[in-house]
């Protein structure tokens, strides 16, 4: 692919996040600054626990940030309301999962239609439609069976005609090879891979298959929720616990536990104080 | 609405539609307990309908009627001063409201008397052409006959009575009583029937003659204190408007059954409460039992709701997915039941169902032991809005669970 008309789809500008168990904060995306082009076969590599997943669900508006914007397609998702975001989820984006991310009572052609028929597409038209990229995935055959009658890379491979049915612009994969063996594996590689060559839609995937990262046009080094070169780099830790976990973004169960917490204890130890003198 | 949206509602209802079908034996389960719910329901409303049909009629047919007629203050205070003024008007009256079943009476007191002993009676003056038209006393004749056209000086007895003074048929009884101007008579009647109807009001306390005969006697030749009818209940209150202003300042007392023995109503409107709270305990159960199923086939589909929102299902879309399940259950379970329900009732009420074993002594408060169901249309309708509306309710807040999911939390925890 010529790098002339390759624009960026996706931007993301000092992106952090943080998740809050009880009062204890877990930042796990710090100062993410990428950059992503169309048309890009993108692949985010890092160890379990680096922030893959957080990453795509930002990007794909299926979770907040607590800093920083996510332009996707020129829009900030992180501004956009409930409603506004999974219409943009079904319109611009496609979502492929680790595993069981079919309906299970729909059969192959039902589950790809369903997108189609959540965009206001006949049922006709969208079965159709589900046939055409039933093929496209190699499985035109298998449309009738329902997902556990499916291997696991035949159900993938489902997903995959799913989240290309709407023909978004965007594919969004997070370790979409990890419940597969490496041979089914590589199949499903070189599948999205073909497709993303000509279809042209970008991918942006989470994996550390390194099957997966050979086949990358780009691989994006990720390290305890930032961007590295080299993985022999090691992450500058964040500036501040502050500033990727500000208070103000605690859930507000937790900030009202803190309200109350010293208070109660305060009144507990003014008691013993008391009884102690008489 | 849009075609697209209208594709899309439909859409998303198959899709709740095919869940179901894809669980079929939760769905079946949860429909058939709400099924059997409601069939019992049905049942038992309409088993409440036959019984209190039963016993009003019984009550109504043995001798009170459905509505009777008489002098204004009469029925507290029965005296013979207190005879209709002119009781061919009434008559009138009744014809133009398209009432055959009626019969004329005359009601007062006196003391029967035998060679052994006196009891006091209601005494009774009665058409014996008419009076078979309003009620069933004939059939509760058990020794004997009734009365007979032309009949001079016959009367009728209880049992409690008639064993009281030792009569048998054929015996002589002496009526003692006032005639109109409260000078004391006495007169010689011949016993031709007695009343074995096991209902004490029936049984005791009551002597019956012909109206001629009684006229005769207490000397009101043509006069009647008491017009008995009989009327299908639901005509029953239209009536009551209609003969009081057709009658209006006639000095008449137009009574219904119910205002002369509120306690029968009372205990009508008793045992439906009773009903009532019945019902709303099985709605509750159908409520519970489906938000239960709704709830826990929700948790086993957490991480598909995930997924779904995932790929653009909108919140509202995955609550309407929710409640058009809970919809479609209620909707399963109504049509099964009040099959079943309906199918019960029809069958239990052509042939009865006995309760003479179980109920005995209760044969005084006027129940036949045998109980013949009633299907209503309006108690299907009643029962089937109720489950309806209790499944609506009990779709909502899964519903509503769900369309709080964050997807994310969905997918991970699922
Ligand atoms: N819901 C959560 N609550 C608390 N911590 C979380 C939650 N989700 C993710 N994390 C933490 O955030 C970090 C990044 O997680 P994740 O994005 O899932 O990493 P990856 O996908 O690369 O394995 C990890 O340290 C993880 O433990
Ligand atoms: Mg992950």
């Amino acid at each position: 692919m010529s790098e002339a008309n390759q624009s960026t789809i996706i931007q993301t500008r000092d992106l952090h996040k943080c998740y809050w168990v009880g009062t204890m904060p877990y930042p796990a995306l710090h100062g993410i600054d990428l950059q992503i082009r169309s048309g890009e076969f993108a692949v985010l590599a890092g160890r379990s626990g680096s922030g893959k997943s957080t990453l795509l669900n930002i990007i794909g508006g299926l979770e907040s940030a607590d800093r920083g914007q996510a332009e996707v397609l020129g829009e900030d998702i992180l501004k956009m309301g409930n409603s506004q975001r999974s219409k943009f989820r079904l319109t611009n984006i496609g979502f492929i999962f680790q595993a069981y991310n079919l309906i299970r009572v729909l059969s192959a052609r039902e589950n790809v239609a369903y997108v189609c028929q959540l965009q206001g597409k006949s049922k006709q038209q969208s079965l159709e439609i589900a046939n055409h990229w039933l093929h496209e995935v190699e499985i035109g055959h298998l449309g009738y069976r329902r997902p556990d009658q499916l291997s696991g890379g035949q159900q993938q491979r489902v997903a995959v005609a799913r989240a290309l049915a709407t023909e978004p612009k965007i594919i969004l994969a997070d370790e979409p090879t990890a419940n597969l063996d490496s041979t089914t594996g590589r199949h499903l590689i070189e599948l999205m891979q073909r497709l993303n060559q000509t279809l042209e839609t970008t991918f942006l995937i989470s994996s550390h298959d390194p099957d997966v990262k050979q086949a990358a046009s780009r691989l994006i080094k990720l390290s305890d929720g930032q961007i590295v070169d080299s993985w022999d780099e090691i992450p500058q830790p964040p500036r501040s616990l502050e500033a990727t976990c500000p208070l103000r973004n605690r859930p507000f169960t937790e900030r009202l536990r803190h309200l109350f917490t010293p208070r109660r204890k305060a009144r507990q130890q003014n008691r013993q104080r008391t009884s102690r003198h008489s | 609405m849009t075609d697209a949206k209208s594709q899309l509602t439909a859409h998303l209802a198959r899709v709740a539609i095919r869940n179901l079908l894809g669980h079929p034996r939760r769905t079946l389960l949860t429909s058939g307990a709400i099924a059997l719910g409601l069939a019992s329901l049905i049942f038992l409303w309409g088993f409440n309908e036959g019984l209190h049909r039963n016993m009003l009629g019984n009550f109504q047919n043995a001798i009170i009627g459905t509505l009777q007629i008489h002098r204004q203050g009469f029925f507290q205070q029965p005296d013979l001063a207190l005879t209709i003024d002119n009781p061919q008007q009434i008559s009138e009256a009744l014809e133009r409201q398209g009432i055959t079943r009626y019969s004329q009476r005359l009601d007062t007191f006196g003391l029967a008397a035998s060679d052994h002993t006196t009891q006091g009676v209601m005494l009774i003056g009665m058409d014996p052409l008419n009076e078979p038209k309003v009620t069933e006393l004939e059939s509760r004749i058990g020794i004997g006959r009734f009365l007979q056209p032309d009949e001079s000086y016959a009367l009728i007895l209880g049992a409690t009575t008639a064993n009281n003074l030792q009569v048998r048929l054929g015996d002589e009884v002496i009526m003692i009583g006032y005639d109109r101007y409260g000078a004391m008579i006495a007169e010689s009647f011949t016993l031709v029937g007695i009343i074995t109807s096991g209902e004490m009001g029936l049984d005791s306390g009551m002597a019956i003659t012909s109206l001629a005969t009684l006229q005769e006697m207490v000397d009101l030749q043509g006069q009647v204190t008491t017009f008995v009818i009989k009327v299908d209940e639901q005509r029953l209150p239209g009536l009551v408007t209609s003969l009081n202003d057709e009658l209006t300042g006639q000095q008449l007392e137009i009574m219904p059954w119910y205002s002369m023995f509120p306690v029968m109503k009372e205990w009508v409107t008793l045992h439906n409460g009773f009903l009532y709270l019945f019902l709303g305990i099985v709605l509750f159960i159908v409520l519970a039992g489906e938000l239960n199923t709704l709830l826990l086939s929700m948790l086993d589909r957490t991480r598909e709701f995930g997924i779904l929102m995932a790929i653009g299902t909108s919140r509202r879309q995955i609550a309407f997915l929710i409640v058009v399940e809970a919809v479609t259950i209620g909707i399963i379970g109504i049509l099964l039941g009040t099959l079943l329900g309906s199918l019960i009732i029809l069958l239990t009420g052509t042939i009865g169902i006995d309760l003479s074993t179980l109920l005995g002594s209760t044969s005084r408060f006027y129940v036949d032991p045998l109980i013949y169901p009633q299907l209503k249309l309006d108690h299907l309708g009643i029962t089937a809005s109720a489950i309806l509306l209790a499944s609506i309710l009990s779709g909502i807040y899964p519903a509503w669970r769900a369309s709080l999911l964050q997807p994310v939390e969905a997918i991970r925890n699922g």
